[in-house]
C-alpha cells in the first residue's frame, strides 16, 4: 500500500504529486500489478486534501494506463512501471555533460536553470484535461518567466 | 468511483420530529430545583393544614375560654405564634414563586440559550425554532402549572381548615392570601414563562432578560391587584353615623352618603359612637351615613377566575408576540404557517 | 434529488431598520458534493450567508435555497458550525452527544459522532464549559456530522484548533465528502488554510459576491502578465494602468484589469484575458491566494460570478 505525502509549498499541483508518487512506488517496487491504491476516502481522511483532486489523480494514472477501477471494489495497479536502468547510455552522457558544465564555472542553481529549460523545450506538459488552471500552472516550476502558449482561453469548457 | 459509490440515508427520512428529550437532559437540575421546592412548600402546608392548625385552634379555644372569661390563663402560645410563623413563610413564599420561575425562565431558559447561541445550535440540528420555542415553553407551562397548583390547592385547604378557628387567620381578601388561594399564582408563574420567551427573542442577552421577566410578573401583579376589583360588580353597604363602617371584604370604595344620597370623602373622624365631637362635622358635610362599597366573600371564585383570565390573556399575548418575532427573524418555510407546532 | 447544493438569487440581508447591508445582491449557485471555500476579510458578510443558508436569519430580499428547496425545510439535512462554536456549558461531552442524538431521532450516528471526540481524546465526563476553544470545536464538529449532514456549512471551523488538530479535522472532513459526496462550505478569512481542500470558491467581500465557481476554473480564467514599460520615464510605484498614452504605460485593453502596478520598468497585472495576450508579455496563471488578494485589494474590479459556472467533470 502507498501512503501519499502532499508537499504544500513544493509548487507542484497537489494531484500531480499524488501521480508522481504513484510512479515512484511502481519504480521502486513498492506496489506491484493487481495491488489496490488507498480510495479517495483513505487518502482525503490523512492527507485532507479535496477528493476530487485524488479522484483526478487517479483518473490520470487510469488513462496512462497503470491503473483500473473496478466499480464498487477499487482501484489495482495494471502494470509496473520500468525503471531506467542506472547504467545506461543517457546516463553517461548526462553525467559527462555536468562534468563539463562544472568545469565552465557553473553553479548548481545555473545547471538547474538550463536543465529546466531544455526540458521544458522537449517535453511539452502533458494536459490531461485539456482544461486550463491551477492544474496546467503547478506542473512548472519556473511558471513566473514563461511565456504562455494556448492556456489563456478563459473558461475553456470541457 | 468507488470512494462515491456510498450514499447517506434518503434525504427523505423526514419520521417523526424531535421530542422533548433534549430539553430535559439541558434542565435537569432545574426540575430537580422545582420538584424540591414544591415539595418542601407543600410539605410545609400539609403540616400547617393538619397539625399546626389543630393545636393553633385549639390554644385559641383555650385562651378564649380561660383567658378572657375565667381570667386564669393556661394556653400555649408558642402553638399560635408557629402557625403564624409558618403561615407566614409558606404564603410568602408561595406568592414568590411566580417570580422565582420568572427568573429561571429569563435566565436559563430562554436569555442564556440566546446570549450563548446555544438556541441557534438546536434550529440548526433538526429543530424548527418555532417547534424549539413551543417545547420551550410547554413542557414547562405543565411543570409550573401542576406544582404551582397543587401548591395553591393546599394553601386553600389550609386556609379553610382555619378560617374561624384561628383569630389571627388571615382573611380571604389579604392581599397575599387573595392570590396564594387561588388560581391567579398559577397564572402569575405561566406569565413568568411567557415573559423570559418573549423577552430572550427581543433581548437576546441573560440579564436583560432576566430583567424583563421579572418586571414583567410584577407590573402584572400590581396591575392584577388594581383592577381586580372591578372585575366583578360589588356591593354596597350603608351603615349609620354612629357604626361607622360595616361588612368586611375587599374594599372597593368608601365614604359618607349625604342626605342627597350623594358619596363624599370621608374626613377621617369615625364613628359618632365613638367619637362624639365628629357629629358636627358629619352635620357640617350633610352626612347621613357610611356607605361601603366591597366584595363580600362570595365574590371570591368570580373576582379569582375572571383575574386568572385576564392575566392568562396576557402571558398567552406574550408568548404569542414572542412566536411572531421569532418566526420573522429565523427562515421559515415555504408553506408558511404549515409548520407544526408540536 | 437535485445538483444544486446551494443557490442565492438577488440575496440581501440588512440588520434592523435602518441598519447597513450585511450583504446584498447576491447570485451564486454551488453544485452538490463540492467542498466550497468562502472567503473575505472579516465583516464581509461571510457568516450572514452562511446563517441564512442555515436558517438561521430570515433574508431581507431576495432567497436562497439549499438541497432544493429552502433552509427552513431543509433543516434536518444541514449541518452547521457557527463561528463561536456555541454549546451547551453545563452539559458533558457525552451528553451534549445524547442531545444531539435527542434532536435529530431519525438521523443521528452516534459512532461518527463519538469518533470524532474520542480522536481528540476528550473525556466524555468533562463539561464543556472546562474545554479549550480546540476541544469545543472537535465536539460541535461532532455535533454538525452526527446528523448524516448533506450539506455541511461551516463558519471558521478551523480557527481554534491547532495545527495537528486541524489537520486531523479536516481530513475527517474530506472523508466524509468523499464517502458520502457531502457538500462541504468552509468560510476563512485565512486562504491558504482552504486551499488544498476547496474545489470551489465564494469570495465575498464589502457583503457582495466578488468570485463564485469552479477553483480550477477562476484561476483559468485570470493571468498574471508583467512587460517592460516601453519608456524609461516609467514612474516608480503604482500607477493606473489603463490609460496606454505615450510615456504611459502600455494599455492593457480589452482584458479586465483587477489590478495593476508598475515598478521601475515592469508592469504586473492581474488581468482576465478577453482574447489573446500580446506577445511580448510573460503571463502565467496566478495562485489562488495572489487571485483572492488581488481582488480584495481592488474593491472596484469587476466581479466574476457566473449564475451557472461552468460544470466541471461531475
Amino acid at each position: 500500500m502507498v501512503e501519499y505525502r502532499i508537499d504544500r509549498h513544493s509548487g507542484v499541483a497537489t494531484y500531480v504529486q499524488i501521480v508522481q508518487q504513484t510512479k515512484q512506488a511502481l519504480r521502486l517496487g513498492l506496489l506491484r500489478p493487481g495491488d489496490k491504491l488507498p480510495t479517495a476516502r483513505e487518502v482525503v481522511e490523512a492527507t485532507a486534501i479535496n477528493p476530487n483532486t485524488v479522484l483526478k489523480a487517479y483518473r490520470e494514472l487510469e488513462r496512462d494506463g497503470l491503473v483500473e477501477a473496478r466499480r464498487g471494489v477499487g482501484t489495482f495497479v495494471r502494470r509496473g512501471l520500468n525503471t531506467t536502468p542506472a547504467d545506461s547510455p543517457l546516463r553517461a552522457e548526462l553525467d559527462a555533460w555536468a562534468a563539463r558544465a562544472r568545469e565552465a564555472a557553473l553553479d548548481r542553481d545555473d545547471v538547474a536553470a538550463l536543465f529546466t529549460a531544455v526540458l521544458d523545450e522537449h517535453f511539452a506538459v502533458p494536459d490531461p484535461n485539456g482544461r486550463t488552471g491551477r492544474t496546467g500552472r503547478d506542473d512548472r516550476a519556473d511558471r513566473h518567466d514563461r511565456h504562455v502558449r494556448h492556456d489563456m482561453n478563459p473558461g475553456d469548457p470541457s | 468511483m468507488t470512494a462515491l459509490a456510498l450514499s447517506p440515508d434518503s434525504p427523505m427520512t423526514t419520521g417523526h420530529a424531535p421530542g422533548a428529550g433534549w430539553l430535559y437532559r439541558l434542565h435537569r437540575p432545574a426540575l430537580y430545583v422545582w420538584i424540591g421546592l414544591v415539595a418542601l412548600l407543600a410539605a410545609g402546608l400539609v403540616w400547617l393544614w393538619g397539625p399546626l392548625t389543630d393545636s393553633s385552634a385549639a390554644a385559641w379555644r383555650e385562651y378564649n375560654e380561660f383567658c378572657l372569661k375565667r381570667g386564669s390563663c393556661h394556653y400555649d402560645p408558642d402553638a399560635i405564634v408557629r402557625y403564624k410563623d409558618v403561615y407566614g413563610y409558606t404564603t410568602a413564599a408561595l406568592t414568590a414563586l411566580p417570580f422565582v420561575v420568572a427568573a429561571w425562565a429569563g435566565a436559563a431558559l430562554f436569555g442564556r440559550e440566546w446570549e450563548h447561541g446555544t438556541a441557534q445550535l438546536a434550529w440548526t440540528q433538526s429543530l424548527s425554532p418555532v417547534r424549539w420555542l413551543a417545547i420551550k415553553l410547554i413542557v414547562p407551562t405543565a411543570l409550573v402549572t401542576a406544582g404551582t397548583g397543587l401548591l395553591v390547592v393546599l394553601h386553600r385547604l389550609m386556609w379553610s381548615a382555619g378560617d374561624g378557628r384561628i383569630d389571627t387567620a388571615k382573611s380571604w381578601y389579604d392581599s397575599f392570601t387573595l392570590h396564594t388561594n387561588g388560581p391567579t399564582t398559577v397564572a402569575f408563574a405561566l406569565t413568568g414563562l411567557a415573559a423570559g420567551a418573549l423577552g430572550g427573542v427581543l433581548l437576546r442577552r441573560t440579564l436583560p432578560t432576566l430583567m424583563f421577566a421579572l418586571a414583567c410578573v410584577t407590573v402584572v401583579r400590581l396591575l392584577a391587584d388594581q383592577v381586580m376589583p372591578h372585575l366583578w360588580p360589588a356591593v354596597t353597604r350603608v351603615s349609620g353615623l354612629a357604626d361607622g363602617y360595616r361588612g368586611s371584604g375587599l374594599g372597593v370604595d368608601s365614604g359618607l352618603v349625604t342626605a342627597t344620597a350623594a358619596h363624599v370623602a370621608d374626613p377621617g373622624c369615625g364613628p359618632t359612637l365613638a367619637s362624639p365631637g365628629c357629629e358636627r362635622v358629619y352635620a357640617d358635610l350633610d352626612a347621613t351615613g357610611f356607605y361601603t362599597t366591597y366584595h363580600p366573600e362570595s365574590h371570591y371564585w368570580p373576582l379569582q377566575l375572571t383575574a386568572t383570565a385576564l392575566v392568562l390573556a396576557v402571558a398567552a399575548a406574550l408568548a404569542v408576540t414572542a412566536f411572531v418575532l421569532l418566526r420573522r427573524a429565523t427562515a421559515t418555510t415555504a408553506s408558511g404557517g404549515a409548520e407544526t407546532v408540536v | 434529488m437535485t445538483d444544486t447544493a446551494m443557490a442565492a438569487t438577488a440575496l440581501g440581508k440588512r440588520f434592523g431598520r435602518r441598519g447597513g447591508w450585511a450583504l446584498r445582491d447576491c447570485a451564486f449557485r454551488l453544485p452538490a458534493g463540492r467542498v466550497c471555500a468562502v472567503v473575505g476579510p472579516n465583516g464581509a458578510g461571510k457568516s450572514t450567508l452562511l446563517a441564512l443558508a442555515a436558517g438561521l436569519l430570515a433574508p431581507t430580499e431576495g432567497g436562497v435555497t439549499v438541497l432544493g428547496t429552502d433552509p427552513a425545510s431543509a433543516r434536518a439535512r444541514v449541518g452547521y458550525v457557527a463561528q463561536d462554536k456555541p454549546l451547551y456549558p453545563q452539559l458533558t461531552v457525552a451528553e451534549t452527544l445524547r442531545v444531539g442524538a435527542d434532536l435529530n431521532p431519525d438521523r443521528w450516528d452516534a459512532e461518527t459522532a463519538g469518533r470524532i471526540v474520542s480522536a481528540g481524546e476528550l473525556d466524555p465526563k468533562k463539561k464543556i464549559r472546562s474545554l479549550s476553544g480546540g476541544q469545543r470545536t472537535r465536539v460541535a464538529l461532532a455535533l454538525a456530522l452526527g446528523k448524516r449532514p448533506e450539506l455541511l456549512l461551516l463558519d471558521e471551523p478551523m480557527a481554534d484548533l491547532d495545527p495537528l488538530a486541524r489537520h486531523e479535522l479536516m481530513g475527517t472532513l474530506m472523508a466524509r465528502a468523499a464517502q458520502y459526496g457531502t457538500t462541504i462550505v468552509m468560510s476563512s478569512h485565512v486562504v491558504a488554510e482552504l486551499e488544498d481542500s476547496c474545489d470551489h470558491l465564494l469570495l465575498v467581500g464589502g457583503g457582495r459576491i466578488r468570485l463564485a465557481g469552479e477553483i480550477d476554473d477562476l484561476l483559468g480564467a485570470h493571468a498574471r502578465v508583467s512587460t517592460a514599460v516601453s519608456t524609461t520615464a516609467g514612474a516608480a510605484g503604482p500607477a493606473p494602468a489603463t490609460g496606454g498614452a505615450p510615456g504611459g504605460p502600455p494599455d492593457l485593453a480589452p482584458h479586465t484589469v483587477v489590478e495593476s502596478r508598475v515598478t521601475g520598468r515592469q508592469l504586473t497585472a492581474l488581468v482576465r484575458p478577453a482574447g489573446p495576450l500580446a506577445e511580448d508579455w510573460r503571463a502565467s496563471t496566478p495562485s489562488l491566494e495572489e487571485l483572492v488578494l488581488a481582488y480584495l485589494r481592488n474593491p472596484q474590479a469587476a466581479p466574476l460570478t457566473p449564475a451557472e459556472p461552468e460544470e466541471a467533470a461531475v
